[in-house]
């Protein structure tokens, strides 16, 4: 098996089984159980979120490559800009509190915990009466990676990780290197203003603490995960400070606008 | 660089002020001049993925530069992008990167690197714009010259060269490559193992593999490792798998596309020199043999040879090869549009004239031997190929003023060359494979089935050592795009492939151990990491100031923390090369550099004296430090 595939097939297998886990413990058997009538009514409800984000999904697939060639011939080159600006802040935070606990954690955050606060938002509004929320999630999530697609094509720059590596140490890919084969698939190493990572994970924490009424329990899991993966993508010499503001800023845009664009519905 | 707009703009605020006031004259003759403000330069460099090493002594001497009071911009681009701003559009301060060629190379290859009647030229020719007639005069005396007389030409040359700084040699980096030798064996260990004539030398482990069409033996004692298990792998039992993290090889082919090549391995095994280097001396490969008829011309008659689509190689292809490399336009274009590789060399070559099919007598004027050996190390290419492509570049069929070919901008799809290898597919930023050539004059056998080849002068290959008799040992030659040095190190300790391409970082190497069959191979690479200056552009066009950045690099530092020893502070470009660097240019036993030692303070920057010495030199510093430059 490739260390692609393998690499993938551990990210599925922890990710369902983590799914399964906080279903049962943040949405309850008993929700769960009604929630499976009426769920393809409120798939078909929120089937225009679904396809935004579908089309999103697929335009960056497909036009990935040929934004980034657009990107290295006309991007702004914009690392010297980001490292002027906050120069060794994330070496020094590698330098104050590296430790191997804390890479081995953080490393499993910016993969399989990343993955699984994607996921669960999706199916825990699913599992909601009304699909408000599910259609806001879904717009977030596209608006983020719209926008960031398109900041990555107009901004060329590189992470801390590949302009200083006598300071910087690349964490994840020093102690996992085979996450590499993975990340390397979904994304290359100029595209790190803003950092996606950030945008979706505070989008997450966001909304989990808009509907905390609803799910209690995932409030507090969302925003710890959340920030845990704030931090791991600095401490891992992924992305700059610089990158992460912004991906925060973006995350705090795309929920509003989602709030704007998704109504709730009257019925 | 940049402009204080803000201060300017305060300044034409204070003027009309102060002529409403009535002193008109003094306040115009301060506000018309230009204020002074702190120089930025820009540092250009690969990021870390591409290029672990690069990167590091960029950011030293970023540091350098930051503590003298330089705002320096650290950028890092990718390679493709490094060399396009570098080398085609020169519009650049500074870079850090690696010279091309990675056989120690003769002093002759200074001549295209320094030659002033490059300057106007995109490419590898004198891409710093260095225009000395010193150095003029002693590059065209080295090619004229020979013996003891060119040995003293060399030397002023380099003295020259070092003490005008048009880049600053830091360092010849050892050639770190992680291979694994189930599969092949002989990776070399005196120079840079992943190299044409590197990887033309391996033979393989397992009997069944091609290396045995006419190898010396060599197989025999390897053949009891695990073959039959190295074979079940994928099917293909004689491929051979690289891996690099430069994809430029999976998108690109072209042999004289600049800012697409790193080396030129691949290519080298695409397309054919009529000569090739090996060790110390010129060996004949697409020429069965050369000879200089008097002092201006060479005869050089060809080996019997195929291009990979099956037309005959003839002079005539060899002839159209040097017209072109002179002006790709094959004057169809108003000013010749030269060739950004390989310029150097070509221009030796005067003109070419087919004596028949196999002849070809080439004007080499006046130059010495070695030099006119190395007109002959340019790529053979095709004249049925690329006299289509000679036309100036469009875009949609539309032409821009961009003073450039069909030719240089083509990516050479489906590259047509005799050598051998020859191209089977790829895909871009993933993969390439190429496969061997079955027509290809070194698997070609003498003796055996062909009858009439017993006599000496119809051997195929005359004049190649045997070493590459057979070769390559490989069926298949298939090159894999991973992200890091890391993922390349691990790749190979895993046994997925067999060896490393780029280069690795000293934190490769501990991986590298793991399994049994890995080991770690490095020879000492030419390729020299230079601080690249575009001595075109204020103030470095100043030889003093560049003289100052090259006191600033810490080379001793650099070999010992960014490659941890595996590499060797030089000051001469050709510290690579046997016997040629001068004692007063040589590092033997010293501590810092002989011509522009190190401003250093107990192992770190002395900026007082860096800053005294820019002060010597005519600069200007502000009250915070900063130095001062006229803004532009």
């Amino acid at each position: 098996m490739t260390p692609f595939l393998s690499v993938l097939t551990s990210v599925v297998a922890w990710v369902g089984l983590m799914l399964v886990a906080a279903s049962v413990a943040v949405i309850g058997p008993v929700r769960l159980r009604e929630a499976r009538g009426g769920l393809r009514g409120r798939v078909w409800d929120a089937r225009r979120a679904v396809a935004v984000l579908c089309v999103v999904l697929f335009a960056s697939v497909v036009g990935r490559s040929s934004l980034q060639a657009v990107s290295e011939l006309f991007g702004l080159q914009a690392t010297a800009f980001i490292y002027g600006l906050e120069g060794g802040f994330v070496a020094w935070v590698q330098a104050t509190f590296a430790t191997p606990a804390l890479t081995a954690y953080f490393s499993w955050v910016y993969v399989y915990g990343y993955a699984f606060l994607l996921a669960f938002p999706v199916i825990a509004s699913l599992a909601l009466p009304r699909t408000v929320t599910l259609r806001r999630v879904l717009v977030a999530y596209a608006l983020n990676y719209a926008i960031g697609l398109a900041l990555y094509t107009a901004i060329f720059a590189h992470g801390p990780r590949n302009v200083m590596p006598d300071m910087v140490t690349p964490l994840l890919f020093a102690t996992r290197p085979e996450v590499m084969a993975l990340t390397s698939e979904v994304n290359v190493n100029s595209n790190v203003f803003p950092s996606l990572h950030t945008s979706l994970a505070v989008t997450v924490g966001t909304f989990a603490v808009l509907t905390r009424e609803e799910y209690p329990r995932w409030t507090p899991v969302a925003v710890t995960l959340s920030l845990s993966v704030v931090v791991a993508t600095m401490y891992l010499g992924i992305h700059w400070l610089t990158d992460v503001v912004a991906g925060v800023a973006l995350a705090l845009g795309s929920v509003a606008l989602a709030h704007r664009f998704v109504e709730p519905r009257d019925d | 660089m940049t402009r204080p707009i803000s201060r300017r703009a305060a300044l034409a605020g204070f003027g009309l002020a102060a002529a409403s006031a009535g002193c008109l004259g003094r306040t115009e003759n301060i506000a018309g001049r230009d204020p002074h403000s702190q120089l930025t330069l820009e540092l250009n460099a690969t990021p870390a993925d591409s290029d672990p090493n690069g990167i590091r002594i960029a950011r030293q001497l970023e540091e350098h530069l930051t503590a003298v009071g330089i705002d320096v911009r650290l950028n890092t681009v990718g390679q493709t992008d490094l060399w396009r701003k570098v080398l085609i559009n020169q519009n650049f301060d500074l870079y850090v990167e690696q010279f091309v060629e990675t056989e120690p190379f003769d002093s002759d290859a200074l001549y295209g690197l320094a030659h002033s009647r490059f300057v106007a030229e995109p490419g590898w020719q004198n891409p710093f714009g260095l225009t000395e007639m010193a150095v003029d005069d002693l590059l065209a005396e080295q090619r004229r010259t020979a013996g003891s007389e060119r040995d003293d030409a060399v030397a002023a040359l380099q003295e020259a060269i070092c003490e005008l700084q048009p880049f600053s040699v830091v360092a010849f980096p050892d050639a770190l490559t992680a291979v694994q030798e189930r599969r092949f064996t002989g990776w070399t260990a005196d120079r840079q193992p992943v190299s044409a004539a590197g990887l033309l030398e391996l033979d393989g482990v397992s009997d069944d593999g091609a290396g045995d069409a006419g190898s010396t033996g060599g197989n025999a004692t390897a053949s009891d490792a695990n073959a039959s298990d190295a074979n079940a792998d994928d099917g293909d039992g004689a491929a051979l798998r690289l891996v690099t993290t430069d994809d430029r090889i999976t998108e690109n082919w072209n042999p004289i596309a600049a800012e697409y090549r790193r080396h030129g391995t691949f290519t080298g095994l695409l397309y054919d020199p009529l000569v090739r280097v090996d060790g110390e001396s010129a060996v004949p490969w697409l020429a069965a043999d050369w000879e200089r008829v008097d002092d201006d011309a060479v005869d050089v008659t060809l080996r019997d040879a195929r291009w990979h689509d099956g037309e005959p190689v003839t002079a005539d292809d060899v002839a159209f090869t040097y017209a072109f490399l002179r002006d790709t336009s094959m004057g169809s274009v108003e000013t010749a549009v030269p060739t950004p590789r390989f310029r150097g060399r070509s221009s030796l070559v005067e003109n070419e004239r087919a004596l028949d099919d196999r002849t070809v007598r080439l004007t080499v004027p006046d130059v010495n031997d070695a030099v006119a050996a190395r007109a002959l190390q340019v790529p053979v290419i095709p004249e049925h190929v690329w006299s289509d492509r000679t036309d100036a570049a469009t875009i949609a069929g539309f032409e821009f003023d961009f003073e450039t070919t069909e030719a240089i901008v083509s990516n050479n799809a489906d590259p047509v060359g005799s050598g051998p290898l020859r191209f089977v597919e790829a895909t871009a930023g993933e993969s390439v494979v190429f496969e061997r050539n079955p027509d290809h004059f070194l698997v070609r056998s003498a003796s055996g089935d062909d009858a009439d080849a017993s006599g000496t002068a119809a051997d195929p290959r005359a004049g190649v050592p045997p070493r590459y008799h057979g070769k390559p040992a490989f069926d298949r030659l298939r090159v894999e795009v991973l992200p890091s040095d890391i993922s390349a190190a691990e790749s190979v300790a895993e046994g997925l492939a067999d060896a490393t391409v780029s280069n690795l970082g000293p934190e490769s190497v501990p991986r590298i151990g793991r399994s049994a069959d890995t080991r770690l191979v490095s020879g000492r690479s030419a390729a020299f990491y230079h601080v690249g200056y575009n001595a075109r552009r204020s103030p470095l066009s100043n030889p003093r100031f560049r003289a100052v950045i090259a006191r600033l690099i810490d080379k001793s530092a650099i070999v010992d923390d960014a490659f941890e020893g595996y590499a060797k502070a030089a000051t001469s470009p050709l510290a690579a090369s046997p016997d040629a660097v001068p004692s007063s240019l040589a590092w033997d036993g010293r501590e810092t550099d002989p011509v522009h030692p190190f401003f250093d303070d107990g192992g770190s920057l002395d900026v007082e004296a860096a800053r005294a010495a820019l002060r010597d030199i005519g600069y200007r510093f502000d009250d915070e430090g900063r130095l001062l430059s006229r803004g532009q």
